[in-house]
Protein backbone atom coordinates (compact mmCIF):
# COMPACT_ATOMS: atom_id res chain seq x y z
CA UNK A 1 0.00 0.00 0.00
CA UNK A 2 1.38 3.34 -1.14
CA UNK A 3 1.40 6.46 1.25
CA UNK A 4 -1.66 8.12 -1.32
CA UNK A 5 -3.55 4.66 -1.02
CA UNK A 6 -3.37 4.78 2.78
CA UNK A 7 -4.04 9.01 2.34
CA UNK A 8 -6.92 8.69 0.69
CA UNK A 9 -8.78 5.46 3.06
CA UNK A 10 -7.90 7.55 5.82
CA UNK A 11 -8.91 10.96 4.43
CA UNK A 12 -5.42 13.36 4.68
CA UNK A 13 -2.99 14.34 2.43
CA UNK A 14 0.05 12.23 1.56
CA UNK A 15 2.38 14.60 3.21
CA UNK A 16 0.23 13.46 6.69
CA UNK A 17 1.03 10.04 6.17
CA UNK A 18 4.88 10.96 5.38
CA UNK A 19 4.85 13.38 8.62
CA UNK A 20 3.32 10.15 10.57
CA UNK A 21 5.69 7.92 9.22
CA UNK A 22 8.67 9.93 9.93
CA UNK A 23 7.69 10.44 13.59
CA UNK A 24 7.30 14.28 13.01
CA UNK A 25 3.08 14.67 13.56
CA UNK A 26 1.34 12.31 15.86
CA UNK A 27 -2.15 11.71 14.59
CA UNK A 28 -5.26 12.21 16.40
CA UNK A 29 -6.54 9.09 18.24
CA UNK A 30 -9.47 9.09 15.02
CA UNK A 31 -6.68 9.40 12.47
CA UNK A 32 -4.76 6.65 14.55
CA UNK A 33 -7.93 4.34 14.22
CA UNK A 34 -8.47 4.83 10.71
CA UNK A 35 -5.20 4.06 9.72
CA UNK A 36 -5.64 0.65 12.37
CA UNK A 37 -8.58 -0.19 10.16
CA UNK A 38 -7.00 -0.07 7.11
CA UNK A 39 -4.38 -2.52 8.00
CA UNK A 40 -7.32 -4.64 9.90
CA UNK A 41 -4.56 -4.55 12.96
CA UNK A 42 -5.28 -3.72 16.60
CA UNK A 43 -3.99 0.15 17.18
CA UNK A 44 -1.19 -1.30 19.25
CA UNK A 45 0.07 -3.26 16.06
CA UNK A 46 0.68 0.37 14.23
CA UNK A 47 1.57 2.46 16.76
CA UNK A 48 4.11 2.45 20.09
CA UNK A 49 4.38 4.42 22.98
CA UNK A 50 8.07 5.64 23.91
CA UNK A 51 9.10 7.46 26.67
CA UNK A 52 12.18 9.04 24.63
CA UNK B 1 4.86 20.30 -2.35
CA UNK B 2 1.08 20.28 -0.97
CA UNK B 3 -1.61 22.90 -2.02
CA UNK B 4 -1.46 24.18 1.25
CA UNK B 5 1.74 24.76 1.30
CA UNK B 6 1.70 26.52 -2.08
CA UNK B 7 -1.14 28.15 -1.27
CA UNK B 8 0.56 29.72 1.84
CA UNK B 9 3.69 31.05 -0.68
CA UNK B 10 1.32 32.52 -2.99
CA UNK B 11 -0.26 34.48 -0.35
CA UNK B 12 3.52 35.20 0.95
CA UNK B 13 4.94 36.13 -1.73
CA UNK B 14 1.78 38.58 -2.89
CA UNK B 15 1.44 40.07 0.10
CA UNK B 16 5.32 41.30 0.30
CA UNK B 17 5.28 42.65 -3.10
CA UNK B 18 2.10 44.35 -3.60
CA UNK B 19 2.19 45.67 0.20
CA UNK B 20 5.99 46.12 -0.24
CA UNK B 21 5.27 48.57 -3.04
CA UNK B 22 2.61 50.27 -1.42
CA UNK B 23 4.81 51.12 1.82
CA UNK B 24 7.40 51.86 -0.28
CA UNK B 25 5.44 54.56 -1.63
CA UNK B 26 3.70 55.59 1.93
CA UNK B 27 7.66 55.88 3.10
CA UNK B 28 8.76 57.67 -0.12
CA UNK B 29 5.31 60.29 -0.08
CA UNK B 30 7.30 61.16 3.21
CA UNK B 31 5.43 61.66 6.61
CA UNK B 32 3.28 64.65 5.21
CA UNK B 33 1.81 63.22 2.53
CA UNK B 34 -1.30 62.00 4.61
CA UNK B 35 -2.96 58.64 3.49
CA UNK B 36 -4.61 58.20 0.52
CA UNK B 37 -7.34 55.70 0.34
CA UNK B 38 -7.41 55.14 -3.55
CA UNK B 39 -3.77 54.03 -3.44
CA UNK B 40 -4.51 51.44 -0.70
CA UNK B 41 -7.84 50.30 -2.54
CA UNK B 42 -5.81 49.89 -5.60
CA UNK B 43 -3.42 48.14 -3.41
CA UNK B 44 -6.05 45.65 -2.42
CA UNK B 45 -7.78 44.95 -5.36
CA UNK B 46 -4.03 43.72 -7.07
CA UNK B 47 -3.67 41.71 -4.18
CA UNK B 48 -7.25 39.64 -4.56
CA UNK B 49 -6.69 39.51 -8.13
CA UNK B 50 -2.93 38.47 -7.83
CA UNK B 51 -3.99 35.82 -5.21
CA UNK B 52 -7.07 34.59 -7.06
CA UNK B 53 -5.12 34.05 -10.21
CA UNK B 54 -2.15 32.85 -8.50
CA UNK B 55 -4.30 29.84 -6.97
CA UNK B 56 -6.45 28.94 -9.99
CA UNK B 57 -2.94 28.20 -12.09
CA UNK B 58 -2.00 25.58 -9.04
CA UNK B 59 -5.26 24.46 -8.70
CA UNK B 60 -5.21 23.44 -12.38
CA UNK B 61 -1.93 22.21 -11.92
CA UNK B 62 -2.97 19.65 -9.40
CA UNK B 63 -6.93 19.60 -9.09
CA UNK B 64 -7.08 16.65 -6.52
CA UNK B 65 -4.93 18.50 -3.91
CA UNK B 66 -6.57 21.95 -4.65
CA UNK B 67 -10.44 19.86 -3.86
CA UNK B 68 -8.88 17.82 -0.99
CA UNK B 69 -10.50 19.49 2.20
CA UNK B 70 -7.83 20.96 5.28
CA UNK B 71 -7.08 17.44 7.08
CA UNK B 72 -6.29 17.37 10.81
CA UNK B 73 -2.94 18.53 10.62
CA UNK B 74 -3.24 21.22 7.84
CA UNK B 75 -6.04 22.74 10.84
CA UNK B 76 -3.42 22.14 13.16
CA UNK B 77 -0.47 23.69 11.38
CA UNK B 78 -2.91 26.85 10.45
CA UNK B 79 -4.40 27.52 14.41
CA UNK B 80 -0.32 27.43 15.43
CA UNK B 81 0.64 29.73 13.05
CA UNK B 82 -2.46 32.32 14.15
CA UNK B 83 -1.63 32.12 17.48
CA UNK B 84 2.43 33.22 16.89
CA UNK B 85 0.74 35.90 14.75
CA UNK B 86 -1.72 36.82 16.76
CA UNK B 87 0.75 37.25 19.94
CA UNK B 88 2.88 39.57 17.52
CA UNK B 89 -0.06 41.50 16.32
CA UNK B 90 -1.05 41.88 20.08
CA UNK B 91 2.04 43.20 21.42
CA UNK B 92 1.86 45.55 18.47
CA UNK B 93 -1.23 46.81 19.21
CA UNK B 94 0.09 47.05 23.46
CA UNK B 95 2.63 49.02 21.52
CA UNK B 96 1.15 51.20 19.93
CA UNK B 97 -1.19 51.53 22.76
CA UNK B 98 1.43 52.78 25.29
CA UNK B 99 3.01 54.63 22.60
CA UNK B 100 -0.11 56.93 21.85
CA UNK B 101 -0.21 57.42 25.86
CA UNK B 102 2.91 58.63 25.88
CA UNK B 103 1.73 61.92 23.59
CA UNK B 104 4.34 61.20 20.69
CA UNK B 105 6.15 63.40 18.47
CA UNK B 106 4.78 61.05 15.32
CA UNK B 107 1.39 59.80 15.60
CA UNK B 108 1.05 56.02 15.00
CA UNK B 109 -1.41 56.80 12.21
CA UNK B 110 -3.30 54.15 10.06
CA UNK B 111 -0.40 53.54 7.55
CA UNK B 112 1.51 52.33 10.30
CA UNK B 113 -1.52 50.22 12.05
CA UNK B 114 -1.71 48.65 8.82
CA UNK B 115 1.56 47.69 8.30
CA UNK B 116 1.64 45.73 11.73
CA UNK B 117 -1.99 43.55 10.56
CA UNK B 118 0.54 43.25 7.41
CA UNK B 119 3.22 42.24 9.27
CA UNK B 120 1.04 39.89 11.26
CA UNK B 121 -0.10 38.37 8.06
CA UNK B 122 3.56 37.52 6.93
CA UNK B 123 4.23 36.22 10.40
CA UNK B 124 1.40 33.68 10.17
CA UNK B 125 2.47 32.47 6.02
CA UNK B 126 5.74 32.03 7.32
CA UNK B 127 5.38 29.81 10.07
CA UNK B 128 3.19 27.71 8.13
CA UNK B 129 5.60 27.38 5.67
CA UNK B 130 8.45 26.77 8.20
CA UNK B 131 6.14 24.07 10.13
CA UNK B 132 5.12 22.54 6.42
CA UNK B 133 8.81 22.42 5.69
CA UNK B 134 9.56 20.88 8.99
CA UNK B 135 6.67 18.40 8.41
CA UNK B 136 5.22 19.04 11.83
Amino acid sequence: MTQQDLADKIGVTRQTVNAIEQGKYSPSLEAAFRIAAAFDTPLEGVFHYSKD
Amino acid sequence: MPFREKSAWISLLSISLIYGLYFWSVVHAGPHAGFHFGSLLATVIALIVAQVVLHIVVAIAAPKEAKAPRDERDKLIELKATRIAYSGLATAIACACLFGALDPPIVFNTNALLFVLVTAELMRTSCQIIQYRRGA
